[in-house]
């Protein structure tokens, strides 16, 4: 139960189209996480497979059931609103039996659904209370609590932390991986919050501009990303990106380290700030001037502005004690260089 | 108590001293509640007067009775007057009849000897007494409590088909997208600027051709459906956020369970609004009334109230009870209701 397939779906908002031919599947029990920057249609991606919204074009299916027209109630998926979508003038026992009733469903069995949703989610002494009288915690698991009383093929949640503060996210997102250990439901996440994505996923699909980029486990992105543009979007802070011409299976960082790319051209070479070491000292290096220092305690972030105006970041552990105007020298580690064609995707350098 | 004279006291002058900003307050607010509330108070205390004394120049404050006495060998009892005598003493006298500027008394304890008294010289022996029959006889003897009745049959009925037809357009024009929405809304916000004289007369010749002349329903009907109110609550209901609606829709309610169970409720501040708005209009009709009902027991007060109004005699003091008596419901309400009004209009207008 709860195996999602999306053929070429596509939408579009009067004359602009907004998702552009999406295929994904998703698997039973698996937790997937769209991410992608705000207006890259996780949104609406989201809300056609819940079927609040009707595909231009393409086909939705539920374990192997076509559902592209049955309405957003028969389709078997529960939701979960980035604002909770709790019904104000009703109490939490209300709000959590509604759609139970709406379906004629037993008495008792509403109950026991209630009762059983409500000690999972410890929100027991809350049952007769108002949405108003929660805290933003207990709302989310209110709305949460909403969902798993439907025992849906597949949860749907649209953005759920975002509206709480920043130490109660981190205790609700363990909550929520516990909680999809738990009951094994398949789970669709949208979020704009890489750490959410890296932290909660089974598999992350990276989207841009209504297209995917990117379908992959976390650290597969993290290690692999298949373009400039996942590249930039996962991993803090962000990857440092050089533009260079390759020439003989060679190309040139600013000061004029080699680095070996299988085809000639324009290229770009992409670092990851925790992957720069102190350079020996008669190496070719990059060679820079420290323009800003970071100290987070752990670990310590250094910008630094190369001879030739590069900006590049670096991530160095402890506090290695740098100062600002200070000149430092780096290298890449081995193997940890990506690289991309003109066009921005993935080339292997490992050939 | 001390605090309420501290708190009137109270004064924006440096060291408790008056600035004019006090005087023009104290001016104003005074000011103000004497040409608010004088006319209703007059009115109140003029409800209780006889004919005579409402005929009275100039006017008393207060209403006040002739006293009356019974005098052997009269059959109706007799005013009682103070005659000034001719050595500054005063003597009480009653009237007989009057002739010219003469007027034939009599002493109530010397019953045989008449005198004959100059008007200029008695005045009239009054106390405080209500003319409680100027209540009584109307709603006793004149239909009045059957008027009263009609209109509260008028009020209800038109209220309630009110708030029901007018949240149910609110509804459709403010939750959902449909091909000429705004042109819909526009029409009717557009009937807002017609007023009822200039389609008094195709009105008239639709409630005549649907046989509702002469009957409270034809009252009812063609007010129910108010511009105003549709435009009230749509406002109102562009506020309630649309994820409510997709949660429900996901709950498995249909779509009048989510107009009855969730819009409704979380209109109720708009709904009250337009119930008081709807109960003081329905109340206050008179135009329509008039020209729809022309038998006696089908009248609402407003006409009934007409009815003391003839070409040649006006009976002022059955009017002013009966107003007085019209007045109480709207009161009533507003006494009530006060504060939904303020809350509701400010929320419709801004958000």
């Amino acid at each position: 139960m709860g195996r999602i397939t999306l053929n070429d779906i596509r939408k579009r908002f009067g004359t602009t189209e907004v998702i552009h031919g999406v295929d994904l599947e998703v698997g039973e029990g698996e937790l997937v996480v769209f991410v992608g920057p705000s207006g890259c249609g996780k949104s609406t991606l989201l809300r056609l497979i819940a079927g609040l919204d009707q595909p231009t074009s393409g086909t939705i299916e539920i374990d192997g059931r076509d559902v592209t027209r049955v309405s957003a109630a028969d389709r078997g998926l529960a939701m979960v609103f980035q604002s909770y979508a709790l019904y104000p003038h009703m109490t939490v026992q209300q709000n959590l039996s509604f759609g139970l009733q709406n379906t004629k469903m037993a008495r008792d069995e509403v109950g026991r659904r209630v009762s059983e949703a409500a000690r999972m989610l410890e929100i027991e002494p809350l049952l007769e209370r108002r949405p108003t009288q929660l805290s933003g915690g207990q709302r989310q698991r209110v709305a949460i609590g909403r969902a798993i009383v439907r025992e849906p093929a597949a949860f749907l949640l649209d953005e759920p932390l975002s509206n709480l503060d920043a130490e109660l996210r981190v205790t609700m997102r363990a909550e929520l991986a516990q909680l999809h250990d738990r009951l094994t439901t398949t789970m669709i996440y949208v979020t704009h919050d890489q750490v959410e994505a890296m932290t909660l996923a089974d598999r992350i699909v990276v989207l841009r501009h209504g297209r995917i980029e990117q379908v992959a486990t976390p650290l597969d992105l993290f290690n692999r990303p298949a373009n400039l543009f996942v590249a930039g979007f996962i991993g803090a802070p962000n990857m440092n990106l050089f533009t260079a011409t390759a020439q003989d299976g060679q190309a040139a960082l600013p000061g004029g380290l080699a680095v070996p790319v299988p085809r000639n051209g324009p290229c770009t070479i992409g670092i990851r700030p925790q992957h720069l070491h102190p350079a020996e000292a008669d190496a070719s290096a990059l060679e820079g001037r420290v323009t800003l220092v970071e100290a987070l305690g752990t670990e310590t972030v250094v910008h630094f502005r190369t001879a030739d105006g590069t900006d590049v970041i670096t991530v160095m552990a402890g506090q290695p004690g740098i100062r600002l105007g200070d000149t430092i020298r780096l290298a890449p580690d081995p193997g940890q260089i990506h690289l991309f064609d003109a066009d921005g995707d993935r080339m292997d350098n490992n050939v | 108590m001390r605090r309420v004279v501290s708190f009137l006291a109270r004064r924006r002058g440096h060291g408790g001293r008056w600035h004019w900003t006090d005087a023009v307050t104290w001016l104003w607010l005074v000011g103000g509640t004497v040409l608010m509330f004088g006319p209703a108070l007059w009115l109140v205390a003029s409800s209780f007067k006889g004919p005579a004394q409402l005929a009275e120049f100039p006017p008393t404050l207060l209403p006040y009775e002739q006293i009356v006495v019974q005098v052997e060998g009269h059959d109706a009892p007799l005013p009682l007057y103070e005659v000034a005598g001719p050595h500054g003493t005063t003597r009480q006298l009653a009237e007989i009849r009057r002739i010219g500027t003469n007027a034939q008394m009599v002493d109530p304890t010397d019953p045989d000897t008449r005198l004959n008294v100059d008007i200029a010289a008695r005045t009239p022996i009054r106390e405080i007494g209500l003319a409680l029959d100027n209540y009584v006889q109307p709603l006793v003897a004149n239909d009045f409590l059957r008027f009263l009745w009609n209109s509260v049959f008028v009020t209800v009925m038109a209220t309630l088909i009110t708030l029901l037809t007018n949240s149910m357009a609110a509804f459709a024009l403010s939750k959902y997208r449909f091909r000429g929405r705004d042109a819909v809304m526009l029409l009717i916000v557009a009937t807002l600027m017609v007023p009822l004289s200039v389609i008094l007369v195709p009105l008239y010749s639709v409630v005549n051709a649907t046989g509702l002349l002469d009957s409270l329903w034809g009252v009812i009907l063609p007010t129910v459906a108010t511009p105003t109110g549709v435009f009230l609550l749509r406002q109102y209901m562009l506020t309630i956020p649309d994820e409510l609606l997709e949660a429900a829709r996901m709950d498995h309610a249909s779509e009048w369970q989510i107009y009855w169970r969730i819009v409704l409720p979380l209109a109720a501040p708009a709904l009250a609004v337009l119930a008081i708005f709807s109960v003081v209009w329905r109340w206050n009709d008179f135009l329509w009334p008039l020209i729809v009902l022309s038998r006696r027991e089908t009248y609402t007060l407003q006409v009934g109230l007409n009815t003391y109004a003839g070409e040649l005699n006006v009976q002022w003091h059955y009017i002013l009870a009966m107003t007085v008596v019209t007045m109480i419901p709207v009161v009533l309400v507003f006494v009530f209701l006060q504060r939904f009004i303020t809350t509701g209009i400010a929320g419709a207008g801004i958000k």
